[in-house]
């Protein structure tokens, strides 16, 4: 999220793709209606349902699921076409726009509307309503990310909100939402197969980089991986682990997967439970450590080696949390962990020590910096503030430096210090956001609520785009124009990120022998925080002031293009418009796009897929689920079917029906009538759990703990698909066909 | 109910009182006379002592403020927090029973172990001995990569830092979380 909730008060427009948050967010949602009311905005809503979103939305779209592309190139022609483009903003501050407007162009209004189903004349009146009506505000969730081309919508929208000028803006931006409390911060952390915390990613000089930081040597390290070069191969994903149990598609790692351990990680949030549930009676062991039970011990027929583990809750350990804006917030321990419960980090280290790393793994917590060299300083550590300093010291990437325990609590106790649209901070808070919204460069920086704003000084949370593909590309400048100077810095326009070889250039300083001495190589691994601090003082980030690149040479696609889903009803466009070739070792294991493709699914299963969240239940539900009062508000699984669809299947409202999906797994629920999805889609929430194919598996529960409400998983008929940089299911896009049962 | 009627209780002060005396409607329409009026101290203040805490709702990423009244160790009740600079005051339905996490009856109370199809009760020193053998026994036959962790975005950060620096220095990138999703 580059801007911030309360931040969507100050928008004009306000345009959503693939998100509910009315249901999903109903506090962020808040905002979204104060900007309706105090603000006068204009709610537009992008989505293959009419949602209680879009309910409250000015201007809805009926999309078809999977075109979110064609759409916005649709925007963007009538944007080019009327001049409704930021031209300035562009020149100064986008590369490769220019592929884009030509892309554009081919994509008229008629074209669009033959292939997402949204009229050529609704089409522009979101456009105007959209483009006239500044700033505005991009959101979006998993409704544009989880398909093949996931990763090219994620490039699409920011690339419609460049054209337009709307990133750096108050009241714009790209605002994903998050769906759980702590997916940023986890995702800042890297539990990720393909990256270090921060985003370092696994190259040699990453794992150095952490190894000094942890205080272990590096040849240790990498004695602990199977051999060199798995240490910088990227692992095995959430999305299709259970290929490298079952190895049906040709994998590549150094051994099966023979155990999973899972902490925190609802297994029906994934597409093909049928396979899932092949891999886990197929798994040596599972060990799964959790407050509730996880749905993997139920999901199995294996018969021993299962164990659960009571795991505290989150309201029973402290620590830090980030909100889906950036900003960390401090979470106190309300009480201590129940029954024979134990922390998430107290299992950890009790594994740890049997594993024989244990004074390894917590080393890091008692070191701090001298010299510009991590050094161990003490001889105990306090949890989680010392995990917190750990943290902080190390991870410069995305700015982490300012975030100490002492801040962070500071701010827990003076919530009421705070603005809500500006997050700015009053009387003993003033000259810091709530949060410290990152990147919060050092110990005295105030955070940043609004991502790439030019307009404010980096010492108020300005900054340009990140400098992080070198200077030029084939003879083309890649840094800012002079135009995207940023406020008050003394270096005009783009500037290259810093590093301790041109730090003196860029700034016009003079560094101390002893300066260059403990300086780290660049911003990145400069623990001496010298780079940082020269870099504010002239009033410039230090990662660099460049342009955001439209146009990626290293990506599949240089710029966004349509590809229709692998399962497509409109098999005529996937010949026009065709996916990927197969991918070989994608995150170790072979992934099938045109081999899925090229047959044509759409007349035996011809009814689209949506799935969705429900008010009451969050994830796979194990939580909700587990509420004696929440379960009643929506005790069971259904699928919402539109009184035309269901009267074809002689379907009447209330009746059991099965869902068929081309993989051939079946799930049975109950038909609910609905005009809220069209007649050629069917919606499933996914919260559910505890019956397999229309068995009941309530048996397999431990006594007693079987949840208020269990039913068929919507990801049991979810289709095969993944995205091709990385890897998340489609399960935005599919077909099925029904039946009565 | 004439317990109610006399001090003409509004919604809150029910909802106190029930707390309060720990039973049901249902008892109280009886008029057990093991009732006895509340004193007003009591209703403006029954879980004297208390403490407030503040924390961070779970069940989305807008992070609600919380606060949790808690009396001898026990989440008594739950507060909107009214001066939290994101939700102000604000829950959704799920926000709201972030208590259910504590009072819910379906925690894993114990270590459990499946044995023959049945989850049996083990200790704790049992189910660390048991795993880590297997996990041991597993690296030692086909190297670190035959483990998959997946991890979580309801750990908190530190832990979720932790957690991928464990699967590290076992050994592995076959480490995820449900960024993937």
């Amino acid at each position: 999220m580059t801007n911030h909730l309360g931040d969507i008060q100050n928008s004009k427009a306000i345009i959503i793709f693939g998100a509910n948050p009315a249901v999903n967010h109903p506090v962020g949602f808040k905002h979204i209606l104060k900007a309706k009311e105090r603000n006068n905005a204009i709610l537009i809503v992008i989505d293959p349902r009419f949602t209680k979103t879009a309910a409250k939305a000015d201007l809805y779209a009926n999309i078809r699921q999977g075109t979110d592309i064609p759409f916005m190139y649709g925007m963007l022609h009538l944007i080019f076409k009327h001049g409704w483009h930021d031209p300035e903003f562009i020149k100064n501050r986008v590369f490769g726009m220019d592929h884009v407007i030509e892309e554009a162009k081919k994509w008229t209004p008629e074209k669009v509307e033959d292939v997402t189903g949204v009229s050529a004349d609704l089409l522009y009146k979101i456009t105007k309503a959209y483009a006239t009506n500044k700033p505005g505000t991009l959101l979006w969730a998993m409704g544009l990310t989880q398909h093949t081309i996931g990763s090219s919508n994620t490039r699409m929208a920011p690339i419609l909100q460049l054209a337009l000028g709307n990133m750096g803006k108050f009241g714009g931006g790209c605002n994903i939402l998050r769906g759980h409390d702590n997916v940023q911060g986890a995702t800042d952390m890297c539990c990720l197969s393909h990256t270090l915390p921060g985003y370092y990613g696994l190259s040699e000089g990453s794992w150095k980089y952490f190894a000094h930081n942890w205080g272990v040597d590096f040849n240790w390290l990498q004695n602990r991986f199977a051999d060199k070069k798995w240490m910088h191969t990227k692992g095995f994903s959430l999305a299709k682990w259970w290929q490298g149990v079952l190895q049906e598609e040709k994998i590549y790692s150094s051994s099966p997967i023979r155990a999973l351990w899972i902490q925190g990680n609802g297994i029906t949030s994934i597409a093909q439970q049928v396979k899932v549930q092949q891999a886990l009676d197929k798994l040596d062991l599972i060990v799964i450590a959790e407050p509730f039970v996880n749905e993997a011990a139920v999901l199995t027929n294996k018969k021993d080696n299962v164990y659960i583990l009571p795991t505290a809750s989150q309201f029973e350990c402290e620590g830090s949390v980030t909100a889906t804006n950036r900003s960390a917030q401090w979470r106190s321990k309300v009480v201590d962990p129940l029954y024979e419960s134990k922390t998430d980090e107290e299992i950890l280290f009790l594994f740890a020590k049997q594993f024989g790393f244990y004074d390894e793994l917590v080393r890091g917590m008692m070191m701090g910096v001298k010299d510009g060299k991590a050094v161990k300083v003490k001889n105990s550590f306090k949890w989680p503030e010392d995990a917190t300093r750990e943290i902080a010291r190390i991870i410069k990437t995305i700015g982490l430096t300012g975030w100490t325990p002492e801040r962070l609590k500071k701010h827990q106790q003076n919530w009421h210090m705070f603005d809500e649209v500006t997050l700015k901070g009053i009387g003993p808070m003033k000259g810091e956001y709530y949060g410290l919204p990152w990147p919060c460069w050092t110990e005295t920086h105030p955070g940043s609520p609004v991502l790439y704003n030019i307009d404010i000084p980096v010492n108020e949370g300005g900054m340009g785009f990140r400098a992080r593909f070198g200077v030029e590309y084939k003879g083309e400048n890649l840094l800012a124009g002079d135009r995207a100077t940023i406020k008050n810095a003394k270096v005009k326009g783009g500037y290259p990120e810093l590093t301790k070889d041109n730090i003196e250039k860029v700034l016009g300083i003079k560094l101390s022998s002893k300066e260059k001495e403990i300086m780290g190589k660049n911003w990145k691994v400069d623990l001496s925080g010298l780079i940082a601090k020269y870099a504010l003082k002239a009033g410039i980030a230090p990662y660099g002031n460049a342009k955001a690149r439209a146009y990626v040479w290293t990506f599949p696609d240089k710029i966004p293009l349509h590809r229709e889903p692998l399962h497509t009803p409109r098999f005529d466009l996937a010949k026009k418009y065709p996916t990927y070739s197969d991918k070989k070792n994608h995150y170790r294991v072979d992934t099938k796009y045109i081999s899925i493709q090229q047959k044509d699914y759409s007349k035996e299963f011809p009814i689209m897929l949506v799935t969705g969240r429900l008010v009451m239940y969050s994830g796979a539900g194990v939580i909700e689920r587990n509420s004696k009062y929440l379960v009643q508000l929506s005790p069971e699984m259904y699928a919402d079917i539109n009184p035309e669809l269901a009267y074809k299947y002689n379907i009447k409202d209330g009746d059991m029906i099965w869902i068929h999906s081309p993989e051939g797994a079946k799930i049975k629920v109950k038909a609910r009538f609905t005009y809220s999805v069209a007649p050629d889609r069917i919606f499933l929430p996914f919260h559910f759990a505890g019956v397999m194919q229309g068995k009941d598996l309530s048996e397999n529960y431990p006594e007693g703990l079987v949840p208020y409400a269990i039913g068929e998983s919507a990801n049991t008929v979810t289709n095969y698909g993944y995205d091709i940089v990385t890897q998340i299911p489609e399960t935005k896009a599919g077909l099925v066909r029904i039946e009565k049962a | 109910m004439s317990t109610l009627e006399k001090i003409k209780v509004g919604r809150r002060s029910f909802l106190k009182l029930a707390a309060l005396s720990g039973i049901t409607g249902a008892t109280m329409l009886n008029a057990s006379s093991a009732l006895r009026d509340a004193t007003e101290e009591e209703i403006k203040n029954p879980f004297p002592g208390s403490k407030k805490v503040k924390t961070i709702c779970t069940t989305c990423s807008v992070g609600c403020g919380i606060i949790a009244e808690v009396h001898n160790g026990v989440w008594v009740r739950q507060e909107v927090a009214q001066d939290h600079p994101i939700s102000h005051g604000s829950h959704c339905s799920k926000g709201i029973d972030s208590i259910d996490y504590i009072r819910t009856e379906k925690r894993v109370k114990h270590p459990l172990k499946r044995v023959n199809g049945k989850y049996k009760r083990i200790s704790w020193d049992e189910a660390i001995k048991e795993i880590s053998e297997k996990m041991l026994q597993i690296r030692k036959e086909n190297g670190p990569d035959a483990v998959m962790f997946l991890g979580s975005a309801k750990m908190s950060t530190e832990q979720a830092y932790y957690f991928r620096k464990f699967a590290a220095m076992w050994g592995t990138n076959n480490i995820d979380h449900q960024a993937r999703i």
